[in-house]
């Protein structure tokens, strides 16, 4: 009885493992396209076509002259859900961030819009030209602060604001110059 | 009046009359075969007519179910099956076959050993057949066109001019357009899939 039970457990484990074997080679299909991850996919459609609503509704806020409103609408685009690793949403996100810095700027919102142009910058995986963008917004709002401290009168502080909004300008043309030469390179 | 040789063809006597001392002898002349022949002591020699009579007998005796194997040859057998239970030796008891001889005890093995040679056979084969596949890389992928990935737009929108800032909302439309084109290409492409 005994030696039955044994060549019993012989023969299934055997048989296990002819069928284990057998699976993983059906998994791969012939006819299957491997496709990688990074594909256009309708997650990312849907993502971008939000962020495309919500910039036509505070260009219509704007339009109006309803700022607070806008820079609503601006920030929800922030908190969109893109998926993971796609490209387009660090770019879509520091389009809106430079858009609502610059929105806070005409609110006189000086340290609210440095404050998002900087969290841009500092979360950007990669230069683009959307981040020479945040550094020309950057040096926008150091102009502004120098405007702002000048006229309260405190020339030394403007000047040396100015001289920040010089160096955001010069980082925003390297960055530009860079990727050109790289898109010209690859071309 | 009936004789002992030719009392089968004589005519068959009233039931309810005496048995006559011919009968009672021939009765107890019968009993005594019987006796005889259920001791294993048959005579080797009887009429044909009490050899089928005895036949019979036997017959009914078997039949119903008192037929036992003589004391010694009882305990012959079961002296034999414990022997044999215990590795023994069987004994010569003629036609009785002995216990291991009765097992197949190598089928099952062979069974098991068969199928474990075939399975470990198709595992060897389909390593064999899969190992070149998996040395070469997946040329699908890399044929996937450039206008079906995600992929950062700086190509699309170029260097944003200082006074283009805040025009977020034509570059999103343009973004938007550019990637759509690739996502339909590839579900018409691919036949509808995701």
């Amino acid at each position: 009885m005994r030696s039955y039970v044994l060549a019993m457990v012989v023969a299934v484990v055997a048989l296990g493992a002819l069928a284990t074997c057998n699976d993983s080679s059906s998994d791969r299909s012939v006819t299957r396209v491997a496709e990688p991850d990074d594909v256009i996919d309708q997650d990312l459609m849907v993502a971008l076509a939000q962020a495309k609503n919500f910039h036509h509704k505070a260009k219509v806020y704007i339009t109006d002259g309803n700022f607070t409103d806008a820079i609503a609408a601006v920030r929800q685009i922030l908190s969109l859900r893109f998926p993971t690793g796609a490209p387009e949403a660090e770019d879509v996100r520091n389009d809106a961030r430079a858009l609502l810095a610059k929105l806070l700027v005409g609110q006189k919102e000086l340290d609210e819009a440095m404050r998002t142009v900087d969290e841009g910058i500092a979360q950007s995986t990669r230069e683009s030209f959307f981040v020479a963008n945040l550094y020309t917004v950057q040096g926008e709002i150091y102009q502004a602060r120098a405007d702002k401290v000048e006229a309260e009168g405190q020339k030394p502080q403007a000047q040396e604001l100015r001289r920040s909004a010089i160096g955001a300008y010069d980082k925003s043309i390297k960055i530009n110059d860079t990727l050109q030469k790289k898109l010209m390179e690859e071309r | 009046m009936a004789t002992d040789d030719d009392f089968l063809s004589s005519p068959v006597p009233d039931p309810d009359a005496a048995a006559t001392p011919s009968e009672r002898a021939r009765a107890k002349t019968f009993a005594d075969l019987v006796d005889k022949t259920l001791a294993g002591r048959t005579p080797p020699a009887m009429s044909a007519d009490d050899r089928a009579l005895l036949e019979v007998a036997t017959v009914i005796r078997a039949a119903s179910g008192n037929a036992e194997l003589a004391p010694g040859k009882q305990r012959s057998l079961v002296e034999d099956a414990l022997r044999q239970a215990i590795g023994g030796p069987a004994a010569s008891m003629p036609g009785v076959t002995p216990i291991e001889r009765g097992r197949r005890r190598w089928l099952p093995w062979a069974i098991a050993g068969g199928t474990s040679v075939i399975a470990a056979a198709a595992v060897l084969l389909l390593w064999l057949r899969s190992a070149p596949h998996d040395a070469t890389p997946q040329p699908d992928v890399a044929r996937t066109p450039e206008t079906w990935r995600s992929r950062p737009t700086d190509p699309l929108i170029g260097p944003i001019a200082r006074e283009h800032a805040g025009d977020a909302s034509s570059r999103i439309d343009y973004i938007f357009a550019d990637r759509m084109d690739g996502y339909r290409d590839r579900r018409l492409t691919r036949g509808g899939k995701r």
